[in-house]
């Protein structure tokens, strides 16, 4: 151990005693591992809010939707389909809407042509709407069992219809079809289901006596054991349909926020690939300056041979010295990646993704080894691996120096 | 003379060249013994060099054989043979050879690398060997803040400081003023001790005049090896040695 420890201090000598040189071979493997690390950060980072959204949200919610079958007109579900769904073991809870169509509402009359044209979508909901959908009010309070019971006429809305029409400025009600219907809480915007953004929700029971269109939902979302998502998804319309003719199609919700949270992998793939380059290049650098400093050095190699260095340390000498341009390279670009990703996530309002999970030419990898993040692990990892190459063929040179020749005796 | 010898060369001959051979070195016998004093000397192509890199273990004979303490050297690897060129031989060069970058007990502390020793023994046997050599209240000057003869005095620490049993220098004194090359061969005296071999390499009379022994050397050649009394040949020196400087 104390060899290793003494060829490393004779490396850390030779590179500090010419530092303007150490730094400038640095160079290579700085830029290389930064444009290595800010391409992935950065193209990660631009998606990085869809991305943190899609985490709080999960991706084991799924909506199964009644199918039409052939010819049939608004088709619906039973009555019972939560109950039904419900028995599926890997279901953790589930809630049913309806669409309610027909219904015009105008939050004043000048407006009504509009929304008459482009109706405000309205909706039923049962009680465990905000359990099931994980989603938080802004405002007020959700449809209770009261409500359900009673066929109030009570009504929560999206968040984007109470901006529209002023809801939390204090208007209290909205009007369905001209009946007045109190307006209790404010729904928090819903990115896996933007319906609800817009939408005016009301009690099953009140949307059937206000304007007769039945009890059966017409859709049903279910949060699935996280696990078993893909299985809940396959079991869900045998477990609505029970024998019956009901169709129901479902999809995972997350799945297109999914789909648009991932990365422009081509930029990712072009801005890296030009990162390896520079870091290719710089590996020609390291080894071009170390066959240069091995050639003014052959005294200082001779004389070490004199001393009963073998060849074989002094090759480690220069290979030591040539890895540790590159490990130092490597972990600065490393740094000086971060703060390129910090620095334009910050200017460009992006949520900072400092570990992504990658796909390495259809190797997946997690986002961490003990602790550090796998992007700087491979960028680090490839300046290591490029300076071992170029430390090669100049320490071979100086083990083959021979000290007669190089010491000038005589 | 003992059994074994410190260095032994029996009919060592060194050549280089595949096509056209030249004999650097033509069959040479001598022994050295731990305690001598020795000069070599000859003119330019006497095969001097040769024969110090062949007493550094810098070489290998091409016929013959070199023999330290009874073990020939040819047997040994690269990594065997230079391991035992450290525990051996300490070497003193006309240019010195200190690493520029490296100060003054620095450079003497690398010839103690590699041993498994801990730097803080490192850095006391290389101040020990700078004060030998009167250099320690300057260990932390780098070669270029140094004057030449401190340069070789500092290199003479740094041959000392591994405790070798052969001394070989290359002419020491010759990149040196008569000051400090006066002051040089001085503590080659003084480390003529009985406890080491010394041998210079020279061409100047006046070095190979404080030698207690003189291999004169021609043509690849041992042509003459005598023992001098108190600095003065006891053979003629010019006698061997015609037109040497």
């Amino acid at each position: 151990m104390r060899s290793v420890r003494d060829l490393v201090g004779v490396a850390v000598a030779g590179l500090t005693a010419r530092w303007s040189r150490t730094l400038l071979i640095m160079l290579g493997p700085i830029i290389g591992v930064s444009a290595i690390v800010a391409a992935v950060g950065l193209t990660e980072s631009a998606k990085g809010d869809l991305q943190e959204t899609l985490a709080a949200l999960g991706d084991n919610l799924i909506r199964g939707e009644a199918a039409a079958s052939f010819g049939a007109d608004a088709p619906t579900f039973t009555e019972d389909v939560v109950e039904r769904v419900n028995r599926l073991t890997t279901v953790e809870g589930s809630t049913a809407t309806k669409a309610v169509s027909g219904i015009i509402t105008t939050p004043y009359e000048a407006a009504r042509s509009y929304y008459t044209a482009f109706p405000t979508p309205v909706l039923t909901a049962d009680e465990h709407f905000l359990e099931v959908m994980q989603v938080e009010l802004v405002s007020g309070r959700w449809l209770n069992s009261f409500d359900q019971d009673t066929a109030a006429r009570t009504a929560v809305v999206g968040i984007g219809l109470a901006d529209e029409f002023g809801f939390r400025e204090g208007n209290r009600t909205i009007k369905l079809n001209d009946l007045d219907y109190g307006v209790v809480g404010v729904v928090e915007r819903y990115p896996l289901d933007p319906v609800f953004d817009n939408a005016v929700i009301i009690p099953a029971s009140t949307a059937d006596a206000d304007f007769d269109v039945g009890l059966e939902p017409d859709t049903v979302y279910v949060r699935s054991d996280p696990a078993f998502t893909l299985e809940t998804e396959a079991a869900l319309p045998v477990a609505i349909n029970l024998g019956g003719d009901i169709e129901t199609s479902t999809t995972v919700l997350s799945d297109a926020l999914e789909a648009e949270a991932a990365a422009d992998s081509t930029l990712q793939i072009i801005v890296a690939a030009m990162g390896l380059l520079a870091l290719i290049v710089g590996g020609v650098g390291i080894a071009n300056v170390m066959s240069i400093s091995v050639i003014q050095r052959s005294a200082e190699i001779g004389i070490r041979r004199a001393l009963g260095h073998g060849r074989s340390l002094i090759a480690w000498q220069f290979l030591i010295e040539s890895v540790a341009v590159g490990l130092l390279g490597g972990l600065a670009g490393a740094l000086v990646g971060v703060g390129i990703v910090v620095y334009a996530s910050r200017i460009a309002g992006w949520v900072f993704v400092l570990s992504p999970e990658l796909d390495l030419f259809g190797i997946q990898l997690p986002s961490h080894y003990v602790g550090v993040p796998t992007l700087y692990l491979i960028g680090v990892g490839a300046a290591l691996l490029t300076s071992v190459f170029a430390g090669l063929y100049p320490s071979v040179k100086a083990a083959r120096l021979e000290p007669l020749e190089t010491l000038r005796l005589g | 003379m003992s059994d074994t010898p410190l260095l032994r060369l029996d009919e060592v001959s060194r050549i280089y060249g595949a096509e056209v051979k030249v004999h650097a070195l033509d069959g040479v016998s001598l022994d050295i013994e731990v305690g001598e004093f020795v000069s070599i000397v000859g003119p330019s192509g006497s095969g001097k060099s040769t024969m110090l890199g062949l007493l550094g273990l810098l070489d290998l004979p091409s016929l013959g054989t070199l023999s330290v303490d009874g073990t020939s050297v040819a047997d040994l690897s690269d990594h065997d043979r230079s391991t035992l060129r450290g525990e051996v031989v300490g070497f003193i060069f006309q240019q010195f050879h200190l690493i520029p970058h490296l100060d003054a007990r620095r450079n003497v502390e690398t010839a103690l690398l590699y041993r498994q020793m801990s730097p803080r023994e490192r850095k006391r046997r290389a101040m020990d060997a700078l004060e030998v050599v009167g250099l320690a209240p300057r260990h932390e000057h780098r070669p270029v803040q140094m004057s030449g003869g401190e340069q070789q005095r500092c290199a003479i620490a740094r041959a000392i400081v591994t405790e070798p049993k052969l001394l070989l220098a290359d002419e020491p004194t010759g990149a040196l003023d008569s000051t400090n090359a006066a002051n040089v061969m001085e503590i080659f005296r003084d480390l003529n001790d009985g406890s080491r071999a010394i041998a210079i390499v020279t061409h100047d009379p006046a070095v190979a005049a404080s030698a207690d022994r003189r291999i004169s050397m021609k043509d690849g050649k041992v042509v003459a090896d005598d023992q001098l009394s108190g600095g003065a040949a006891v053979s003629s020196f010019g006698g061997t040695l015609g037109g040497a400087s």
